[in-house]
Formats: structure tokens, sequence, C-alpha cells
């Protein structure tokens, strides 16, 4: 494919076209995880955040590096440990010197690229956990009494472990809203093992090219956007929403309303990567499972009778059913 | 494909949907109906409902009816038609389309033109089925079916709702014409203010209260038997009544204050009610007919008897006596008509009418001539005591019978017995009790 053709960028069709393309160019260096790839590329075309829970090993740095390569955009990573400090996510003021004398210049953190993997975030401590939230929400980070603007297209994508909670700090409900999505990435079968063994083990691994860059990225968000919707589809959108909020012996909290807002951009980004210019039930359906998962909270009934997240979401579309 | 071929084809879509979903909720209407109906059809076999056929063909006719202002009122939208055109896999396409009409941004654009494109190429697969399913068709017309067999299953139950129908139907009829009579005695009675006495006129508030409680016992009437009784009741209120007009009249008529159209109108009302009081007998006798046997006799034994109040009537021709005798036809119905026909006869010597006339007994007689065997025997000649052959001739004023002589007081004694019995078993018309008693207390 060549290179973006930036007279184009208002064009759905062809802006469909490419992002299909660096999806295709994403699935050249990641071998299977094709959902948790879609799942990413849509979170991407709509500016949200992901969090990946998911054993070590499964290609999360990797997915982040492709994916880098693709749009070329830079990417940076932080390993979060408890020690970690939150002007070590952000940046801090240094004395610096120079021919005026001494004074205080901003050395920006890591924080300060477009792509961003937070690994293992659970490890950091809620102080550090929340310098990213100002980041993940605004796009921004104050220092002191400054704000710094972060570059655009901004992308989060933390990873957690689900097995191993010593010495973990969970995150708060108030920060995991404000992830998109929270994707669950599932062991590879053996097929899909085979073939990241002979990607990495044998023959090299494939060469990815850029199909993108952050512009057309932003470009393609801005078309994304302007998806239509049809009234009844987004009256379903919104029920599911409302009905994590009518009793129910399984949830203690409902969704917040940035579920709904997530359920809409991510359906509309969804339609976009199939080529489709609206949104279909099936989009909000299929969606609804990575948006909703982080957003409910258990009771303790649910937990005892050892029912998860997406027993719930599946329960609540089941009785939710679209209106025709 | 152009905006206006899309609204078209979403259009025809849309009346297809109508139609099927007006066959839809005509075939559930109809399951609904005929398990109504079935309901009443059952119900009718266990309590008596006159009107089960019409009441189910309404249930069956309500629920067509409700389906279609149902289906008037469920009309698709052009949206949902859309919706549904969207549910042969087109991923709302149409729906957003349709509602995005008027917008002209280039993403608009493209989904209209997707939209179009995806119709024309694959509108074949867009199949709205337009008959209902085929269970529930079947399910329906298999209900009224059984409603329909239902309706010609026959049952004790529903031939005596018939009959209690009927029963019902004769008493309104009945309580409609005591009413005409009502109406009738009222204008009497204000056009005879100036020329009836205190008395008449009580005598008239008289009559007219006792139809008001025939009408309250037609009201009640719910047996053949019920209604029996109630005409033969109304049928002696009238005869009585039509005596008493009579009299009414001719004392109108012979009065200084003459008001001819009074007496005139009194004797045709009084005229009127003997005419009717025929007619309520006939009447209760056709249905009597067909209630059993009895009835047969009952009027077997009326025109037996009716010929003996003939002859008493002939008797009373000497005053107001022949109105009573000819109660008799009625009574006679009781096989009493020749006992009482004694009394009236009293009045005039022999007469052998029935005895509840309201003659006056101006001479007094020792003895009465009674027959040792009843009327309706058909043998009038037996003699019970000495079992000889009767003979009866015709005296001055009427039949008599050679037989044994019983005296004045033993034969009042005896009635006035019988009347107070009578009396406790509510064998006479209401209100009459007090004048029974009255009548016999003179006597004392």
């Amino acid at each position: 494919m060549s290179e973006l053709d930036k007279n184009m960028l208002g064009d759905p069709a062809y802006m469909a076209q490419r992002i299909a393309d660096c999806e295709r160019e994403i699935r050249k260096g990641i071998v299977g995880q094709t959902e948790v790839i879609r799942l990413v590329m849509l979170a991407l075309l709509t500016g949200g955040n992901v969090l990946l829970e998911g054993m070590p090993g499964l290609g999360k740095t990797k997915l982040v590096s492709t994916i880098g390569k693709v749009f070329d955009l830079p990417f940076k990573r932080i390993q979060f440990t408890p020690d970690l400090m939150p002007s070590d996510v952000t940046g801090t003021n240094i004395i610096v010197k120079n021919d005026q004398g001494n004074s205080f210049a901003f050395e920006k953190g890591p924080i300060f690229a477009n792509l961003i993997l937070a690994d293992e975030i659970n490890r950091a401590t809620p102080k550090t956990q929340s310098a990213l939230l100002e980041a993940m929400q605004e796009h921004t980070v104050t220092v002191g009494n400054d704000s710094h603007a972060l570059r655009e297209p901004f992308f989060v994508l933390a990873t957690q472990n689900p097995i191993e909670n010593e010495g973990t700090y969970p995150l708060p409900e108030a920060q995991l809203d404000r992830f998109m999505f929270k994707i669950l990435v599932r062991f590879p079968s053996k097929e899909e093992l085979k073939g990241i063994v002979a990607l990495t083990e044998g023959r090299g691994e494939p060469e990815i090219t850029k199909q993108m860059d952050g512009e057309g990225l932003l470009a393609a968000r801005a078309l994304v956007n302007q998806i239509p919707i049809a009234d009844a589809v987004m009256d379903y959108l919104l029920d599911l929403v409302m009905e994590t909020h009518v009793p129910n012996p399984h949830i203690r909290e409902g969704a917040s309303p940035r579920a709904a807002q997530a359920l809409i951009r991510a359906a509309r980004a969804k339609a976009f990567l199939e080529g489709r210019f609206n949104v279909s039930f099936q989009d909000v359906e299929a969606v609804a499972y990575p948006v909703l998962r982080h957003r409910l909270l258990p009771s303790f009934d649910a937990i005892s009778q050892g029912m998860s997240e997406d027993d719930i979401i599946r329960g609540i579309l089941n009785v939710k059913k679209p209106q025709i | 494909m152009n905006q206006k071929e899309f609204l078209n084809i979403i259009h025809a879509f849309r009346r297809r949907l109508d139609a099927a979903g007006f066959l839809k909720r005509l075939v559930f209407a109809l399951a609904v109906g005929g398990g109504v109906g079935i309901l009443l059809q059952a119900v009718s076999f266990i309590t008596p409902v006159y009107y089960v056929n019409v009441y189910s063909g309404i249930a069956v006719v309500l629920a067509v009816a409700a389906a279609a202002i149902v289906s008037l009122f469920k009309r698709s939208s052009m949206e949902h038609t859309a919706l549904v055109m969207d549910g042969y896999g087109f991923k709302e396409r149409f729906v957003t389309a349709y509602e995005h009409l008027e917008k002209e941004d280039a993403i608009y654009v493209l989904q209209r033109r997707d939209a179009m494109e995806q119709l024309r190429v694959h509108r074949d697969k867009i199949r709205i089925p337009l008959m209902p399913d085929w269970k529930r068709t079947a399910l329906a017309v298999l209900l009224l079916a059984v409603m329909i067999v239902l309706a010609f299953v026959p049952s004790p139950v529903r031939d005596q709702a018939r009959d209690y129908h009927h029963i019902r139907q004769e008493a309104r009829e009945k309580e409609e014409e005591i009413q005409e009579v009502l109406e009738e005695l009222d204008k009497l009675e204000e056009q005879g203010q100036e020329a009836l006495t205190p008395e008449q006129l009580a005598a008239m508030q008289e009559m007219m209260e006792s139809l008001k409680s025939s009408m309250s016992e037609y009201r009640q009437v719910s047996s053949a038997d019920a209604l029996q009784a109630a005409g033969e009741k109304l049928d002696y209120k009238y005869e009585n009544m039509s005596g008493l007009l009579s009299d009414l009249a001719q004392s109108v008529q012979n009065g200084a204050s003459v008001s001819a159209m009074s007496a005139e109108s009194m004797q045709a009302m009084a005229d009127k009610l003997k005419e009717m009081s025929g007619n309520t007998s006939a009447g209760q006798n056709d249905l009597a007919s067909g209630q059993g046997q009895n009835g047969q006799n009952g009027s077997n034994n009326g025109q037996g008897n009716g010929n003996s109040g003939q002859n008493g009537q002939g008797n009373g021709g000497s005053g107001q006596n022949g109105q009573g005798n000819g109660q008799g036809g009625q009574n006679g119905s009781n096989g009493q008509g020749s006992g009482q026909n004694g009394q009236n006869g009293n009045t005039n010597g022999d007469g052998t009418g029935p005895g509840r006339g309201t003659g006056t007994a101006n001479n007094a007689h020792d003895y009465v001539s009674i027959p040792n065997d009843i009327a309706d025997s058909g043998n009038l000649t037996g003699n019970a005591v000495d079992h000889y052959n009767s003979e009866y001739y015709r005296a001055q004023n009427g039949l008599s019978w050679e037989g044994e002589h019983v005296s004045y007081e033993a034969v009042i004694g005896s009635y006035e017995q019988n009347a107070y019995e009578g009396i406790a078993s509510g064998r006479y018309p209401s209100g009459m009790e007090d004048v029974i008693k009255e009548y016999f207390a003179s006597f004392n």
C-alpha cells in the first residue's frame, strides 16, 4: 500500500480502507490475538485507553511496539513497580545551569510519547497510578503550576497480571473508568503458539511497515465520530447501560455514563473498521463486553457463585434485546 | 437507486408488514374469541344462558374488531419497517439511511449510497412472511370449530334456559300489557273525577294497586307454574275489573252529570279487559300446553266450567251477579267450579257458574243443592250415596241436581274453611285476602 494520501483524509471510504490496511499490518507482527488487535484498533480509532489483563509473555509489549511502527508513533514503556514515583512517569522540574544562571526546566517523563505501555500498572502505588489519571483523561500533565499538553494521538495501554496479587495495588474504580476497554488476553491456542514460535525462533520476524501516521489516525478518528447511529440502536445502547442500574442480585454498582460514551464510540469504530458507515445492534453487542466488564462491580452473590463480569454482561444482553 | 425508489421500496414492505400484522392479530383474535366462546358454551352446560350462541358470536366478533382496531393503531412506521428489513442481515443500514435522508455530509451520503446499493443487490433476501404461523392458525380454526360444535350439543340446562327465556318473555309482555292498562285506567280515573263518587274512585285506585301488584308478581316470575298462577290471578283481576268498570259505566250513565265520554271509555275498557282476560287465559294455556299434560287438563277444565259459568251468567241477569259467574270458567280448572257454582247460584237460586263472583246475596236461602260428584269427572249421573243415578233438571234459575240437601250454614262454613285454607296456601290473588275475609264475615 502506498503512502497515505493527505488529500484523501476526509474520504471515509478511503480512510476505512487504510485503517483496515493498518490492522492487517499489525496482524503480520502478532500471531493470533485477533480480538485483542481488533479492540486495540477500536481504542486507537476513538482515542480511548486500554487495560490489558493477561499472563506475562502474551505479546503485549510486542503489540504496542508494532502499533508504533504501523502508525509511525513514538512508543514508551513504563514498568510499574512499588517504588515508582509519579515524577518518574510525568517528568519533573530540574535545575538547569545556563548563561543566565540556574533555573528550573521541566524534564519530560516517559508519558510524553504517543503510545505508552504501562506495564503491570497495579504494582505501582495509588499515588503513582493516579499520575496517569490526568494524562489519560485530559491528555495533559500538570507539574507544579504548569500544565503540559501531551502529544496527539495519545494512547495508553496498561497491563496487569490477573494471578499475582501479592504486593499489588488494585486500580481504583475512578481510574478503571478511564480505560475505554478492559481486554482479556487469553493464552494462545496450539496453532497460534506454533505460529508465534515459528515467527520468533525460526524464519525471523516480518518487516512491519508504516501504513499511516498520527495525522491520518486523527483524521480517521474525526470520521469515526461522524458515523450516524439510528435511534433504535442508540436506544438499545442506552438501555444496556441503564440495565446495569436496575436491581440485580449480581451487580453491586452499575456502569457510569462514560460507559455509554465508550459504547457509542467503540460501536462506531467497529462499524468503520468493517467498512460500514452506520452502527448496528451487533456492533453494540460486540463491544459491550470490553466496555462494561471493568465498569461493573459484581455483588457478593455473583462472586460467591463464581460469576465473572462477562457472565453478568451476557445476562444483560440476554434480557435486553433490540426492539424491532 | 435514487432516494424516491428507496422510499417506495420501504413503503411497499411497510404495506406487507401491516397486512402480516393484521393477519397475525386476526388469528390471535379468532383463537381468543374461540376460547371465550368455548368457555361460554361450557358455562351454558352448567348454568342456563339462553343467549350463549349470541354471546359466543359477539366474543368472536369483538375479538376480530379488536384485532382490526389494534392493527389500525399499530401500523408500522417507516422506521420500523426499515428496522425489520435490516433484520434480514443488513445491519441497520436502511433505518440509519432513512433517518438521515436529509443530511448531506459526506459520511451520510456514503452511508445512504451503501444502504441503497445493498437494497438493490440483495432485496430478494427480505422475505416478510404474510401468513401467520400455521400452528397458530390451526389452533384458531380448531377452537372456532369446537365452539361451533358445542353450540349444537343439546343439554337439559339449555332446554331449561330456553324455557325460562320464554317464560320471562311472556312475563315481560304481560308487564307491558298491565302497564298499558294502568295508563288507561289512570286516564279514565282523571276523566271520571267529577262523575265518580269517592267510593268509586277508591275502587279504581284499588284496581290499579291490584294491577301493580300483578306487575310486580310478573317481574318475579321464574317458572311456568308461577307464570300460570300469575296469569290466573290477572285473569281474575281483569274479569273483576271489567265488571267493576261496567258498573261504573252504568252508574256514570245513570248519573245526573253524565260524562258520556267517561262512560263510553269505561265500558270500552271493561270490554277490553274482558277480552284480555280471555286472551290471557288462552295464551297461558298455550304456554301451559307446551309444559306438559297438566296444562292440557287445565284447559279442558276451564272450558267445561266455562259452560257452567255461562249458565250462571244467565242467572245474573237480574243484577251484577252475572259478572261473578263469568269467573266460573277459570275456577273450573281447579275442579271446584261446581261447588262454587252453588255459591253463586245461591245468589240467583241455582246457578252453576263458579262462585267467586262479586254478586250480592239479596235473597236468603236455607238450602242449596249440590251434586254428588265433581264437575270434571264427566259423570254427573252417578250418586255417591245411594248409588242411584242422579237426575238433573233445569230449575227456575239454572241447573239443579236431585240429591241430598245440606244446610246453608254447613255450606257456608265449609266454604269459609276452604277459603281460609286457600288464603293460607296463597291460592288467591294478592290483595283479595281481605275481600274474602270480609265476605265471609258478612255472613256471621
